[in-house]
């Protein structure tokens, strides 16, 4: 069995660089294909969410990314690119 | 029966099922550490352990889709040295039980919808999730560590939450913390619970097995209004245009009672999984 052709998204930290208080693809993406988690965790506590770089998202479930491209559009830094190979 | 009530029920009580065996609800969640011992390290926990081996697993999707799905074959029939927790789906009034049985009880905020969502629960009001036994007087220590700290509710308290959030649409899963401790009671949607969506969309059974019981529909008394419909998060009801009342397709039914305890007409009704043939293996 060949490797699907599952999306390969591309999450550009340098400008996502506050996903927990933006959020808006995590809430806006209709196949739930994000996630975020804290990186930044001192003595087992989690972080203020509005300094960069305390939390990173990801996208666990790009399997399940159809490529409507919605969180492209509801990206206000631009940081996502989404690309079928 | 199922694998999880053979390994972990007692017939003496609640029907042998491992969640109201009153031994699953009295061991610690955490080690008291013996005088001289080293502290365990970070992550060492049995969750942090599984839900590393869940990424692991989850990464060959990506990689190499056979190993995955022979990987998740292996962990699923592994039963109950499953290296992933354990979950079942529980009607409310199974729920409930718990609530008579655990002690303490305490509400918290849901950590999958954070992940999934940004979705944050900051105190009693907006809490989802809830935490049994002894390990919750640790988490209460540390309010910071545990997002908001943790909220501790009388049975009765408890009772009137799980009413709350099922009447909200949620479905309630009880769930193991490391071995057979009945560690929480969560209250899941579809795709933002982790629980859910590796069963609904993976196949990953262990986490999600499906309750004791199944809906049936009784089409004397359906006037077909749909209501139920919309509360199914497994894809089991579906409003059947000819007939014009609801159908429920008992293979895919989880036994979560949703839709019963919405259905204004008390159509629904919830049977032993047990006492149909068909289904009795099928959990
Ligand atoms: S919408 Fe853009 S900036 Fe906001 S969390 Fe998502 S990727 Fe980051
Ligand atoms: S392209 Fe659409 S489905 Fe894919 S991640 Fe973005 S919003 Fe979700
Ligand atoms: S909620 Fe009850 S009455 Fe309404 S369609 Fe469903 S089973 Fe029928
Ligand atoms: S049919 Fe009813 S009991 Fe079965 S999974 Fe759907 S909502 Fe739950």
């Amino acid at each position: 069995m060949a490797v699907p052709n599952f999306a390969a998204i591309d999450i550009d930290r340098s400008k996502c660089t506050i996903p927990f208080a933006c959020k808006k693809c995590l809430t806006g993406c209709l196949q739930s294909v994000f996630s975020v988690s804290a990186i930044k965790v001192e003595r087992g506590r989690e972080t203020n969410p509005n300094e960069p770089g305390t939390y990173a998202l990801h996208a666990p479930h790009r399997d399940k990314c159809t490529g409507c491209n919605d969180c492209i559009e509801l990206c206000p830094e631009d940081a996502i690119t989404v690309t079928f190979a | 029966m199922n694998w999880v009530d053979e390994a972990f029920g007692d017939p003496e009580f609640g029907e042998g099922r491992w969640y109201l065996n009153p031994k699953n609800h009295s061991r610690q969640m955490y080690k008291v550490k013996k005088p001289g011992e080293k502290p365990a390290a970070f992550g060492s926990d049995p969750e942090a352990q599984s839900g590393r081996k869940m990424g692991e697993i989850m990464q060959k999707r990506f990689t190499d889709p056979e190993e995955f799905e022979k990987l998740v074959k292996e962990a699923n029939a592994m039963k109950e040295k499953s290296p992933f927790q354990i979950g079942q789906v529980i009607p409310l009034e199974e729920a409930k039980r718990v609530a008579e049985l655990s002690y303490p009880v305490a509400s918290m905020s849901c950590i999958c919808r954070i992940g999934a969502r940004g979705h944050e629960e900051r105190n009693e009001h907006e809490y989802s999730c809830t935490g049994l036994g002894v390990g919750m007087l640790k988490w209460e220590r540390w309010p910071e560590r545990y997002k908001g700290g943790v909220n501790f509710m009388s049975p009765e308290e408890t009772k009137e939450w799980l009413t709350k959030w099922n009447k909200k649409g949620m479905v309630h899963i009880i769930m193991t913390f490391g071995g057979s401790y009945v560690g929480g009671i969560c209250n899941c949607d579809y795709p933002d619970c982790g629980m859910i969506r590796n069963r609904v969309d993976y196949g990953i059974t262990p986490g999600c097995l499906k309750s004791p019981w199944v809906a049936t529909v009784d089409f004397d008394d359906c006037n077909g209004c749909g209501v139920c419909v919309q509360r199914c998060q497994f894809g089991a009801i579906k409003f059947e245009v000819t007939t014009e009342k609801t159908n429920v397709d008992q293979f895919k039914c989880f036994g979560c009672g949703l839709c019963e305890t919405a259905c204004p007409t008390e159509a629904i009704d919830l049977l032993d999984r047990e006492s149909l043939p068909a289904l009795k293996e099928v959990w």
